[in-house]
């Protein structure tokens, strides 16, 4: 069901606007995120989807729109700090480090310390594994050790470990880029059950994606972009069919919910 | 877990034992064939003096070629820096103290500028070193042109390449054995026994797995062996070098540094993945610069070894000590494609090169034979590190 609308949503971004040169990548885009939901954002290629979640995770700085989180209007330059806010993405090509263990790579960049001393703060590496190993526990995720190198885990191992990592600093926001991407199909159910598991335990998440069905299986609401613009954001209902229909005909363009507010910035 | 994880997370261990192996293996070939003088005393002695100066650079390339770089200008850097330190001494007449600290300050700023060359100027580091090979060697025949070699004789900077450290008065017993270095010997084998057990009680106290009793106590019994044995045949000439020591104490320091420091795990995550460091908050600029500063420092350390060991600044000081430290660093498991080695390892590696080099020496083995071995051992150690890696995927 749709959430309580008087609920702060805990994402809002208002008429997003990203230019390079002379391409107009976001043309005033409005997005929506409420607690606990799971949001699928489609489009075709170079609809603009990956730049609004580039804007949102701090990557890019927008040219013109406001972000809200949790109500509160933020002001992000880069990543991080995107990160101290909550908000949290998993890359398409996964942002781990092969040479390292599963723990160095879910604490990467925050790394638990024994002693203070800065850069040579001593690392408290039992804390971390210990940490690392509840994680993979709580979302149920199936790997043999947590000091195994990355290198040695299969494709979805990786992309778990990858998606592990944001629930390990109490985000409020996960965003996954095409997660499901280059893995097999045990593997592809595996991490949508994850996905599943993250909502269970609260959290809000942004999921973009090519296979529909993906989509289709874990969002609780659906957006559609299409050249810089949104065309289309509803519940997923229905059966499977027409809702790819549905969403192909506002992908190259057929439909357009959003046409004439478009037409009106535009005039 | 199943027999087939432990063997996976024990996989890359496998390439150490193999080195390790390899070493012994080495060690017991020249011990054999020289009819015992490969493994006395004073030969032994001799060995890690001549290594130290490369082990030294070995140590901070392992670092550079971590975060996927190299650097080609170390070896004449060192001798330049040698040089320096030879004319500070004899001609602006500096106490050995602040000929030291100068000649360090001097090794950081140097590798700074190296990093400044990679990181901010975006010259790859192979070409950024190059120039640095050719300017340092011109900057070395500029500083002895005048002079030619210079010889050192302040006698406190020759012994840091040739000295050993004092021993207490002979008071009858043990004559001829060298008591301090027992001591420390002794020293370092309980700290190490009584460290391993503090670790073994502390992983258990999380419930993490450990080596099971028996592994633990043999694993104890054989490292312990091997340090009372270095340390019985140290004591047997003149004890632990200076050079020794120094060496024990960077090896110590850079292993505390890559293995449980926060920058020593950035600095194998930008090795892994930069892109990867960069998104989680790891400023890849921040850690080749400290990376090279590190090798600046270590090359003038280097630098100070080897004037010192030769009581003297050569034209040529520092030539083909670059390749060496390189082929130290490979043949100790360092990977070419970075993200990969270990400090302990390299160590090794220059270990396996200079007890060749020594071994083949004392056999009387013509020098083109020589390079010949070495070339073989180097591409041997790399095939079967690429081998074992590739195997366990």
């Amino acid at each position: 069901m749709e959430p309580m609308t008087e609920a702060t949503p805990v994402v809002e971004m208002w008429n997003i606007k990203k230019n390079f040169a002379a391409v107009q990548a976001l043309r005033g885009v409005d997005l929506v995120l409420h607690h606990g939901e799971v949001l699928g954002l489609v489009g075709d290629n170079a609809a603009g989807k990956s730049t609004l979640m580039k804007v949102l995770s701090g990557a890019y700085i927008p040219d013109g729109g406001e972000i809200l989180i949790e109500g509160k209007k933020a002001h992000m330059t880069d990543p991080l700090d995107a990160r101290r806010l909550g908000i949290e993405m998993v890359y398409q090509d996964l942002a781990i480090a092969n040479n390292l263990d599963v723990t160095s790579n879910v604490f990467l960049g925050r790394e638990a310390v024994s002693t203070q001393l800065g850069i040579f703060g001593v690392l408290n590496n039992r804390q971390m594994e210990q940490e690392a190993q509840r994680l993979l526990d709580r979302l149920k995720i199936d790997i043999p050790s947590v000091r195994l190198l990355v290198e040695r885990l299969s494709g979805g191992q990786r992309q778990a470990v990858a998606i592990a990592r944001t629930m390990a600093f109490n985000s409020k926001v996960i965003i996954m880029d095409e997660p499901t991407a280059a893995l097999s199909v045990a593997a592809i159910s595996k991490v949508l059950d994850l996905v599943r598991e993250l909502k269970a335990q609260g959290a809000s998440i942004i999921i973009i994606s090519h296979r529909l069905e993906d989509i289709y299986s874990v969002s609780d609401r659906l957006m559609v972009m299409r050249n810089g613009r949104k065309v289309r954001d509803s519940l997923v209902a229905g059966d499977i069919d027409d809702f790819r229909e549905r969403v192909v005909a506002y992908m190259i363009g057929a439909r357009d919910d959003f046409a004439r507010e478009a037409d009106a910035v535009a005039g | 877990m199943s027999f087939k994880d432990v063997l996976k997370t024990q996989q890359h261990n496998i390439r150490d034992y193999g080195m390790y192996i390899a070493f012994v293996a080495i060690v017991v070939f020249f011990a054999i064939t020289t009819k015992g003088l490969f493994v006395s005393s004073r030969n032994i002695g001799n060995l890690v003096n001549a290594m130290s100066y490369i082990a030294v650079l070995a140590v901070g390339m392992t670092l550079v070629i971590v975060i996927r770089h190299i650097d080609l200008s170390v070896g004449y850097l060192a001798g330049f820096l040698g040089a320096i330190a030879a004319i500070s001494l004899k001609y602006w007449h500096l106490p050995l103290f602040a000929t030291i600290l100068l000649v360090l300050a001097i090794g950081i700023l140097a590798g700074l500028f190296t990093a400044f060359l990679v990181a901010q100027m975006k010259i790859p580091a192979f070409v950024a070193t190059l120039a640095g090979w050719l300017g340092y060697r011109g900057a070395l025949q500029l500083a002895t042109r005048s002079t030619g070699t210079i010889v050192i004789s302040d006698t406190t900077f020759n012994a840091l390449g040739n000295g050993f450290i004092p021993d207490f008065p002979d008071i009858g017993i043990l004559p001829g054995i060298h008591k301090v270095t027992l001591l420390l010997g002794l020293l370092a084998i309980i700290l190490f026994i009584v460290g391993e057990i503090n670790n073994r009680k502390k992983t258990q106290a999380y419930h993490f797995e450990v080596l099971s009793m028996n592994m633990f106590i043999l694993k104890l019994v054989f490292l312990s062996a091997i340090l009372a044995c270095i340390t019985w045949v140290l004591a047997g000439y003149q004890g632990l070098s200076w050079a020794a020591v120094i060496l024990v104490i960077v090896v110590l320091i850079y292993y505390y540094i890559t293995t449980k420091t926060i920058i020593g795990r950035h600095i194998y995550a930008v090795g892994g993945n930069p892109e990867a460091a960069e998104l989680n908050g790891i400023s890849v600029k921040k850690i080749t610069f400290f990376v090279f500063g590190s090798m600046g420092l270590l090359t003038a350390l280097s630098g100070i070894l080897y004037a010192s060991w030769l009581r003297s600044a050569t034209t040529i000081a520092g030539a083909g000590m670059e390749f060496d430290a390189i082929a130290a660093a490979f043949v100790g498991g360092v990977a070419v494609a970075g993200g990969v080695g270990k400090v302990t390892g390299s160590i090794l590696g220059a270990l396996v090169m200079a007890s060749l080099t020594n071994g083949m020496n004392l056999l009387g083995w013509d020098i083109s034979i020589q390079y010949i071995v070495r070339a073989l051992v180097l591409a041997g150690a790399v095939i079967f590190d690429v081998q074992t890696r590739r195997g366990a995927k």
